[in-house]
């Protein structure tokens, strides 16, 4: 074999360690989520990359005035699954978000509509985007999932989610509360 | 004159029916799990078009129960459930069901070709801006509600089911005997 040979077949190799290497790291970061899970509840948070949430409302049909709206805050997919056998109640406003900074407001429902509403955009596609955000209420039955987006304001820093859910038809059931750390935003 | 007579004739039939069928509401069957029981409610109106442009008239279904079914293309659960309301479908249309398959806020190339794929042999109606879906306030897509002959919403699912399953086919047999 000559020199040059073995130069080829050395960068060859190498190129694809890296390659293999960094694939690797990327699944492993698009898979990258947190979870709260104990015998009552399991709630996931996933975070999506402005790329991931471009893609997908694109498919959707969405304009490019929406979508760049869209690619601007954090989008977080959280699955809630009531573990129980009585009914959960799930209430958003009830939700903290909170960093260093304080308390972070989600940019909920009517902010999206007053938004959507200003830039004139077509019912279809308002419609589409309230169906893929998380209910801002809900009374999970047993064993019940039911998930969606929450959406907040970019910000580089961690930030803590603690939510509470009432039990129990009349609600009088056990208080039960959840917590999950260092959570961030995907960029 | 005789027209009028057979008409308030046919009126008084149905209407008959009708609250014969409300005063038996309560023998109702149990359903299976994960499907809720309500509090029956006036089912909210459903007028739309299919992708051939015929109209569905949910009020003209009365006298049968029918399965109102919420869906869009993107929905994960929805691709997975699909086919098994197709067989259902297949199973129960000769049977007295009616079927309200309704696609909320897309394009008829997306419903069409959707369709074409998961369920070809079901009429799918266009909700085009989405509005009819939000009046029905479904827990999240995909939705599934039966109304009864009299136009009450009497079940809705909780999520995606395997509606092929004879769990579900014998309970929807049960309701349209």
């Amino acid at each position: 074999m000559t020199i040059k040979t073995n130069f080829f077949l050395l960068t060859t190799i190498t190129l694809s360690i890296s390659c293999l290497l960094i694939s690797t790291n990327v699944l492993a970061e698009s898979k990258k989520r947190y979870q709260f899970t104990n015998k009552e509840i399991s709630v996931r948070v996933t975070p999506r990359s402005p790329q991931q949430m471009a893609a997908f409302y694109e498919g959707r049909g969405f304009s490019k005035k929406m979508i760049n709206a869209l690619i601007q805050p954090c989008f977080f997919t959280v699955g809630i699954h009531n573990k129980t056998s009585d009914i959960l109640w799930h209430d958003l406003s009830t939700w903290k978000f909170t960093n260093n900074n304080g308390e972070i407001k989600n940019l909920n429902r009517s902010y999206w509509t007053n938004k959507w509403e200003k830039m004139k955009i077509p019912l279809a596609h308002q419609s589409t985007f309230r169906w893929t955000l998380l209910p801002e209420k809900l009374d999970f039955r047993s064993n019940e999932h039911e998930g969606g987006n929450i959406i907040l304001p970019y910000s580089i820093n961690k930030f803590t989610l603690k939510a509470a859910f009432k039990t129990k038809k009349d609600k009088s059931g056990k208080l039960i509360t959840i917590k999950i750390e260092n959570i961030q935003c995907k960029r | 004159m005789q027209t009028l007579v057979l008409k308030y004739l046919f009126s008084c039939l149905l209407l008959f029916s009708l609250s014969s069928f409300t005063a038996a509401n309560s023998k109702l069957p149990e359903p299976p799990t994960g499907i809720l029981q309500l509090d029956a409610y006036q089912a909210p109106p459903i007028i739309l078009t299919d992708i051939d442009g015929l109209k569905f008239n949910l009020n003209e279904t009365k006298g049968h129960w029918v399965f109102v079914h919420f869906w869009a293309s993107w929905c994960g659960p929805c691709r997975k459930e699909m086919p098994a309301i197709q067989k259902m479908w297949d199973k129960l249309k000769t049977q007295g069901l009616k079927i309200s398959l309704i696609n909320t806020a897309e394009d008829e190339d997306t419903v069409f070709n959707f369709l074409g794929i998961y369920a070809p042999n079901i009429r799918g109606l266009m909700d085009r801006d989405g509005q009819v879906t939000e009046k029905w306030k479904p827990r999240g897509l995909p939705a599934t509600y039966l109304v009864d002959p009299a136009g009450q919403v009497q079940y809705q699912a909780l999520g995606g089911r395997a509606w092929d399953a004879p769990t579900y086919l014998n309970f929807i047999k049960k309701l349209i005997k």
